[in-house]
This record gives structure tokens, C-alpha cells and sequence, in this order.
């Protein structure tokens, strides 16, 4: 799912300067699913930005509501009922969400709380590692189901550079399994080492933000 | 002969010579001043001179810059290029410009990574955006389609010649070691005519390597250059044991060097024996020995090792 | 964190897991002998039920402090339950002082078989550590 964490609160409040009343509203789908933005992480917030307020000698009123999902408009309707007397609006949920709600409340100023980061998996609690970049050119079919371009920090698409550490983990960062090592030892154990040699001509990146803002467009779906 | 480039790296390997390039840094300023100088001390001492591209991510005059002042002082350069920074558009570019400015070998590289880069008290750049449009086994085969095609990687065609001596790296000792030799083997049937590996400490291991990489005939399909690096202390031999992947320090040279009256001299002698060991290995057509930041070392060490005077071509 | 007055009176808010005290203790009793500060006991079946924006919340509706009491970890009945809560107050303290309200408002202990007298200077000492801060500044006096 679509992770991220909270910004500073600094940050947050920097933004926050001089409003009175607050909606905050959280996300209980993806944000929930990272402890970044659900309704645990919103009550959770709310009490923060409430004494940061009274810290400065102001007095801020939050109001919370979490959200099924920020990115379906009819959920983000269910906001409409609770902004009257509200100066801002601060979301927990991914860039969509925030972007829903702004869309749907223009005269209102829509602040993210959240720093969306990646598309990741949870791999134990309170871990999640990113999975995939959204390249628009998926090649897990090529590389045993452990995808390079999330993975390798240098999206590399032919076999590892020279910075595998002796542990197998990436230089960049210690924590990192350098995934071209778990692509060798997956092809290894399936005997199929030959399609490593094979190779993988440069990337088509058009189909990925690179190419623009996204866009999908199935009339066929629209009567 | 029919060369590929006529530089004189390639026709020092193509007359079944051994090889010596040695590397070359370029600062961090606009002073032309500094490669001059370089050049100045390195001239006639090896058969091609690196420049290094950003190396570690941090910024320094351009690698195609540096490359063209070595020229112009009498020093064949060899112009490293990494995947970091340019996309395939920059980078087919760069390489033309670089070959109309008489620059004819090229190193291949992915590029560290701007945030592993930036050594010690340096700070980088780890907030920059990264490119790795292609990898350095794609800029191998680009650059090979580019001189031996004229065709670029998107399918437009270039004219007339782009000759170039086309470099890869190698990193044998890194893990999945038994991984290494079939990546070389992929670097060579992209198109790499030489090959320049990360820095020998171990050359029973390095040995070890290359006989696989023999034995799989690619000693004969491309020119494998030994990486030799100057050890300064046994504090440097430590840090890049420990942080600089695919480098194995034996034990020994660091006590060598830590037992040693005189650090440096010492790690001239280790140099000078590891250059000689590697120059008994079979299927080995060179060296490329550097001096991190004292590259005022390295004219004394080619001549102890008897690589000086260079063959004539 | 505070140039004002110093708070004479600290409201504390102690969540307890009932098991971590001596059998039969009687908390409310002795409560009210203290002096110096005032407390609010509140008792948990087990502290993991107390969650972190439960802990803010308090705060933030003007206790001075929020005390935790816990299990010893191997004698936790929901066998992890004193970890999270041990994890939640760690996190608490970070945001508190991330936004300079001072980590010392947030406490957290351990015990088996407490006597209400260990309880009270335990109240007694964390009481102690945020006198120095000054009154909560949600509770409008004090500060700026």
C-alpha cells in the first residue's frame, strides 16, 4: 500500500500559524494500515497540536474525523457537514487524499501532515519496506518476482554494481539487501542463471511519471 | 591495424603489451591550473589516465573538462562516465562531444550513489534527485552501438565515426562472488574492449577470479586491468577493508603497516610487490594503479616496478 | 518549556494496571493524604490498554503529568501488554518534547506487588520532576 509518515510537527504547526480551528482528518486505509494517518494516529495528534498551540499562547480547537478512504469523493462529502467555522484543514492521508480533499474544499488551505514516501508491504509490525516505484513497465516476470527498480537504489537492471557489502546488504543504506544478490540466489535455486546473462535493454520510462503526469483513461468503463 | 579508436591504451594492448593507466582526480575548482600540473608529473608514465567522474558524489570539475586538459598536456585520458547523474540523452551526448574533442577511452560506470558518497568530512549532495536512466552494462552497449553502428539508443542515427576504447569495471571479490565472472561476461558481450577492476589487496583471491574469467575465454574477448590503490596507513587499508565493498584486505599488509617505521614507504614496497604479483598472473593485460590525492607518487613506483619507460606504439 | 511560575500544585494522572499493585491496596485513600500535588487514579486491567492518544489526551485537557504504572515485563498477564505500553510512552515522551511540553510529563514504571506508599513516592518524585516546568500551558496561566 501507498506509506508515509508523519512530517515534523514543527513543520505542521509552522503551517498551522494563527488558525483557531482545525479539521483534521485521517485516512483508514493506507495511512491507517503505516500508523501514520488512522484514526489512532489522529487522536493521537490532535492532543499534540492542541498543547504546541497553547504553548505559543494560542488556543486551537481540532476537530477529528477519519475518513473510509480520503481518495473516494464520496467519503471526502461526509467532510462537508463539519467545516463550517474550520480555518484549515490538515490531512493524514497519502498526496491523493490530500489532493482530494483541496479539490473538494478550494476555499479552505488543505495541509498534508503525512510525507507520502513509496508503494511498500509491511514486513513485520512496524516495518514496511518499499516493493514497487509504479515504473508503468513492470518487469517482475523477468527478475523472479523481486523487482530491481524499487529495490537496487540504482534501479539497475543487469546484475548488481560493486557495492554489495560482504553481508549481501547495500551500500547505501546497511539495513538494505542488495536485491540483485536475492535475484542471483532465487535464479540460482530455480537453475534458471542463464536469463541473468541475458541483456535487459534500457528501460522504457514514458510510462512512469517520467513521462509526465499519470493518466488512465478506459471510456470503456464511463456509459 | 584496424583500431577502434587508435588511443594509445588500445594499441598498447593490441601489440600484447602490458598495460599501465593510472588515475587522476579532478578538483574542486575551475582551475585548470591543477590537471596541468597533473599531467605535468604523470606525462610519458602511463598508457592512459583516468579522470574520475564526481567520484563518492561529490562535485568536482567535470570528468570530460579534466579529460580534455590532460589531453592537451600530452596525456592520453580515459574519461570515466557514470549512470548517476546524465540520462541516455546526456550521456550519447556527452560522449560525442567528448570524442569531437579528441578524447577516445571511456569508463563505464553505474556511480556511487549520492548517499553513500561524499567521504568523511565532505557533505555531498544526498538530497539530489539521482537519474540512473540506464545502468553501466546499457551505456556499454550504447556506446558501442553509437561508434560501431552510428546509431543512438533511441534509433536516430549519428554520423560519421565516434571511435572509442570502451571500459567497464569490475568488481570481482564482491558478493554473490560466484555472480562476478558471469556479470564480466556480460560487460564483454555488451561491448567492454577493457576492463579496469576495483582495488587488489588479495591476489590469491583476485587470481582465483580471473582464472574463471580465463577459463570462460574472456581474458581473450577483453583487456582485465588489475586495480592497484596505494596504501598510505594502516588506517586507510582499515576503512576501505571495512567500507568500501569488494576490497579485501589481507591481515597481514595491515600489521605490515601498522609494524612500519615509515607508513609510507611501506606502502610504497606493498605496491610495488602486489604489482608484481599481479603482473605473473596469466590472462592479465594490466595494472591501473592510483594514488588517491598523491598522485606525486606514482612516476617513483612505475619506474621501481619497471614500467617505465612506457612501449612505444 | 516555562520562564512563569513554578507549579505548586502538579495535577497528576496515574493509569495503573491493577496487577501491578499489592492486593488489596487502596488506592483512593491514599490519594487524598497527599501533599504537594493531586492525583487522579485511574485502574486498567492491564496498562496495554492504555493508549497513547488516551495519555496525550490527558494531557492535553490539563494534567500537569501522566504517571504509568505497569507489570514486571515476565509477569505481564496479556504477556506482551506491559511492552506496548512501555513502547507508547517511550513514543509520548519523543512527541512531548518535540514540541517542547518537556518528557518529564509522561512517566513510566514497573512494579509487582507495589505497597500504596511506593506508589505515592513514586507520584511524589515524578510530581517533582515537572514542578520545574510550570503549569500546563493548556491550562492558560503561566506561560508566555
Amino acid at each position: 500500500m501507498i506509506v508515509g509518515e508523519w512530517k515534523p510537527i514543527a513543520e505542521m504547526l509552522e503551517k498551522l500559524r494563527g488558525v483557531k480551528k482545525l479539521l483534521l482528518v485521517g485516512c483508514a486505509t493506507c495511512t491507517a494500515e503505516c500508523a501514520a494517518g488512522g484514526e489512532r494516529e489522529v487522536e493521537t495528534l490532535a492532543p499534540l497540536l492542541r498543547m504546541a498551540a497553547a504553548r505559543e499562547g494560542g488556543a486551537l480547537e481540532v476537530i477529528t474525523k477519519t475518513l473510509e478512504r480520503q481518495c473516494e469523493l464520496e467519503f471526502v462529502e461526509e467532510l462537508a457537514k463539519l467545516t463550517e467555522g474550520a480555518e484549515a484543514i490538515l490531512s493524514l492521508a497519502c498526496g491523493i487524499g490530500v489532493q482530494a480533499l483541496a479539490e473538494r474544499f478550494p476555499e479552505l488551505p488543505v495541509y498534508p501532515g503525512v510525507n507520502t514516501t513509496s508503494l511498500s508491504i509491511r514486513e513485520k509490525p512496524g516495518l514496511w519496506t518499499s516493493r514497487c516505484a509504479a515504473c508503468g513497465d513492470c518487469v517482475l516476470g523477468e527478475t523472479f518476482g523481486l523487482c530491481p527498480v524499487a529495490r537496487c537504489a540504482k534501479s539497475l537492471l543487469n546484475g548488481p554494481c560493486g557495492g554489495t557489502r560482504r553481508n549481501g546488504k547495500c551500500e547505501v543504506d546497511e539495513n538494505t539487501d542488495c536485491i540483485w544478490t536475492l535475484i542471483y540466489e532465487r535464479a540460482l535455486k530455480r537453475g534458471r542463471l542463464e536469463d541473468l546473462l541475458e541483456l535487459r535493454k534500457p528501460k522504457n520510462w514514458s510510462r512512469s511519471r517520467h513521462g509526465g503526469p499519470g493518466r488512465i483513461d478506459r471510456e470503456d468503463l464511463r456509459v | 591495424m584496424n583500431y577502434r579508436s587508435g588511443s594509445r591504451l588500445e594499441k598498447v594492448l593490441a601489440g600484447g603489451k602490458f598495460a599501465l593507466t593510472v588515475e587522476v582526480g579532478p578538483p574542486r575548482s575551475a582551475d585548470p591550473e591543477v590537471m596541468r600540473q597533473k599531467a605535468g608529473l604523470l606525462k610519458g608514465y602511463a598508457d592512459g589516465y583516468n579522470v574520475t567522474d564526481n567520484q563518492t558524489a561529490v562535485v568536482r570539475m567535470s570528468s570530460l573538462a579534466g579529460a580534455k586538459l590532460l589531453l592537451e598536456a600530452g596525456c592520453e585520458p580515459v574519461l570515466q562516465m557514470t549512470c548517476r547523474d546524465r540520462n541516455r540523452i546526456a550521456l550519447q551526448s556527452d560522449l560525442l562531444g567528448a570524442s569531437a574533442l579528441g578524447i577516445r577511452n571511456c569508463l563505464c560506470l553505474s556511480g556511487d550513489h549520492q548517499k553513500a558518497g561524499a567521504s568523511g568530512k565532505l557533505k555531498g549532495h544526498p538530497g539530489a534527485k539521482n537519474v540512473y536512466d540506464v545502468d553501466s552494462i546499457q551505456l556499454v552497449s550504447i556506446l558501442k552501438g553509437l561508434r560501431d553502428q552510428g546509431r543512438q539508443e533511441g534509433g536516430d542515427t549519428v554520423d560519421g565515426p565516434v571511435p572509442f576504447f570502451i571500459g567497464a569495471a569490475w568488481t570481482p571479490l564482491a558478493p554473490p562472488e560466484e555472480f562476478r565472472v558471469l556479470r564480466l561476461a556480460k560487460k564483454i558481450a555488451a561491448g567492454a574492449d577493457f576492463i579496469q577492476t576495483q582495488a587488489v589487496y588479495d591476489v590469491r583471491r583476485f587470481a582465483s577470479q580471473l582464472k574463471k574469467a580465463r577459463e570462460m575465454g574472456l581474458t581473450e574477448r577483453a583487456a582485465i586491468l588489475a586495480g592497484v590503490i596505494v596504501p598510505r596507513s594502516a588506517a586507510m587499508l582499515k576503512y576501505m577493508n571495512k567500507n568500501v565493498p569488494g576490497v579485501e584486505v589481507p591481515e597481514e599488509l595491515v600489521k605490515r603497516m601498522e609494524k612500519a617505521g615509515e607508513p609510507q614507504a611501506e606502502g610504497v614496497k606493498i605496491t610495488l610487490e602486489l604489482l608484481d604479483a599481479l603482473r605473473g598472473l596469466p590472462g592479465l593485460a594490466g595494472v591501473h594503479l592510483q594514488a588517491i590525492e598523491a598522485e606525486q607518487l606514482l612516476p617513483e613506483i612505475i619506474r621501481a616496478a619497471g614500467l617505465y619507460p612506457r612501449p612505444e606504439v | 518549556m516555562s520562564g512563569g511560575l513554578k507549579n505548586s500544585a502538579p495535577r497528576l494522572v496515574v493509569l495503573y494496571c491493577a496487577n501491578a499493585l499489592e492486593s488489596g491496596a487502596d488506592l483512593a485513600a491514599a490519594v487524598k493524604t497527599a501533599g504537594g500535588f493531586t492525583v487522579r487514579p485511574v485502574a486498567l486491567p492491564c496498562s496495554s490498554k492504555a493508549e497513547l492518544s488516551h495519555l496525550l489526551k490527558l494531557l492535553a485537557e490539563g494534567a500537569d503529568a501522566v504517571q504509568v504504572i505497569v507489570c514486571l515485563e515476565e509477569r505481564c498477564q496479556f504477556l506482551v501488554g506491559s511492552r506496548r505500553a512501555e513502547k507508547r510512552v517511550e513514543r509520548g515522551r519523543m512527541l512531548l518534547k518535540q514540541i517542547g511540553m518537556g518528557e518529564e510529563r509522561l512517566g513510566f514504571a514497573r512494579g509487582n506487588g507495589l505497597k500504596v506508599e511506593e506508589l505515592m513516592s513514586l507520584l511524589e518524585r515524578r510530581a517533582g520532576l515537572v514542578r520545574g516546568l510550570g503549569k500546563n500551558p493548556v491550562s492558560g496561566e503561566g506561560e508566555k
